[in-house]
């Protein structure tokens, strides 16, 4: 199988830098939002409930087609003409499946608070606040190594080692 | 919950984030031992040097792959009797399995031999290179090439 072009890392770390932000915000809300003792209606509406369900959204996004992704848009737009060139250039692969370990992770954490799991939401939102942050501030790429590993082991199912 | 514990909780957590960073940062690029590891000459284009070779694996799209081949390829220069290789991982999974690499860039050090003294995942430390090849038998104080 080819390689895919290579894109520049910063694309990702600034799409992190922003989920990080939204993460943040959703724990907040789903740690002072309405307790999972409410009803099924009432959990949905809760606050932190709908922004973590928008953010699984955007990770599906990013999945799906990660060049059209909001935040890879608007870094190509606004960010990068202001940045000095790329001076390297990574393998897409990773970064998009990390955003498919976000969009699991979150996901869990939407469906157990439906179910009436206590602290489902604003755990969830705490442990992919953490992958984010680590992402966007230190350039660790956590969804990326799993990724890697899965590789080495050959669930992928790839022929060539992505990084 | 009150606002102001949720804030409190949303604090630690970057903290935590914070503190999980300077961790990873610094296992990246930590010298490890080389197990019982050893290069095969057929695995390299070039031969292995004595006393040392640096044995740098890369894959085509690597972000610090660069950074990394310029610094062993100046260490390299410096030293009498060492070399820098580098191998391409892009379509070498059975390498990356053969010799344990889960990231590039990684860095061996390996001796004329081929056993491999000790290992790099991530930017290795120029420091720590150069204690490492202090420890190398039969190696030249530092001359100019």
């Amino acid at each position: 199988m080819t390689q895919p072009a290579g894109i520049d890392p910063r694309g990702p770390r600034f799409a992190a830098g922003i989920t990080a932000v939204l993460l943040l915000v959703a724990t907040v809300l789903a740690l002072t939002g309405i307790s999972t003792a409410q009803s099924l209606a009432q959990r949905a509406l809760d606050s932190g409930f709908l922004l973590l369900a928008v953010i699984a959204a955007l990770f599906l996004w990013g999945v799906l087609s990660p060049t059209t992704a909001p935040w890879a848009v608007l870094f190509r737009r606004s960010v990068k003409p202001r940045l000095a060139p790329a001076s390297e250039i990574e393998d897409p692969r990773p970064p998009r499946f990390a955003q498919g370990v976000g969009l699991t992770v979150v996901t869990i954490g939407l469906a157990l608070h439906l179910i009436g799991v206590p602290l489902a939401l604003p755990i969830a939102a705490g442990a992919a606040f953490i992958a984010a942050f680590l992402n966007a501030v230190f350039a660790f790429c956590l969804g990326c190594q799993i990724y890697l590993l899965l590789q080495r082991t050959g669930l992928t199912g790839r022929s060539a080692p992505a990084a | 919950m009150p606002v102001s514990t949720a804030f409190a909780i949303a604090g630690a957590l970057v903290v935590l984030a914070i503190v999980a960073g300077f961790a990873l940062r610094s296992f990246d690029g930590r010298r490890r031992a080389g197990g019982d590891l050893r290069v095969r000459p057929d695995d390299l284009d070039a031969p292995l040097a004595a006393p040392a070779t640096l044995v740098q694996f890369s894959t085509e799209l690597c972000a610090r792959c660069p950074q990394v081949r310029r610094l062993l390829g100046e260490i390299a220069q410096h030293h009498v009797g060492v070399d820098h290789v580098e191998v391409d991982l892009t379509n070498r999974n059975d390498l990356a399995t053969r010799y344990r690499v889960l990231q590039t860039p990684t860095t061996f050090l390996v001796d004329s031999s081929g056993a491999v003294l000790s290992r790099w995942s991530g930017v290795p430390d120029r420091r720590a290179i150069s204690a490492a090849l202090t420890a190398v038998p039969n190696l030249h104080p530092q001359e100019q090439r």
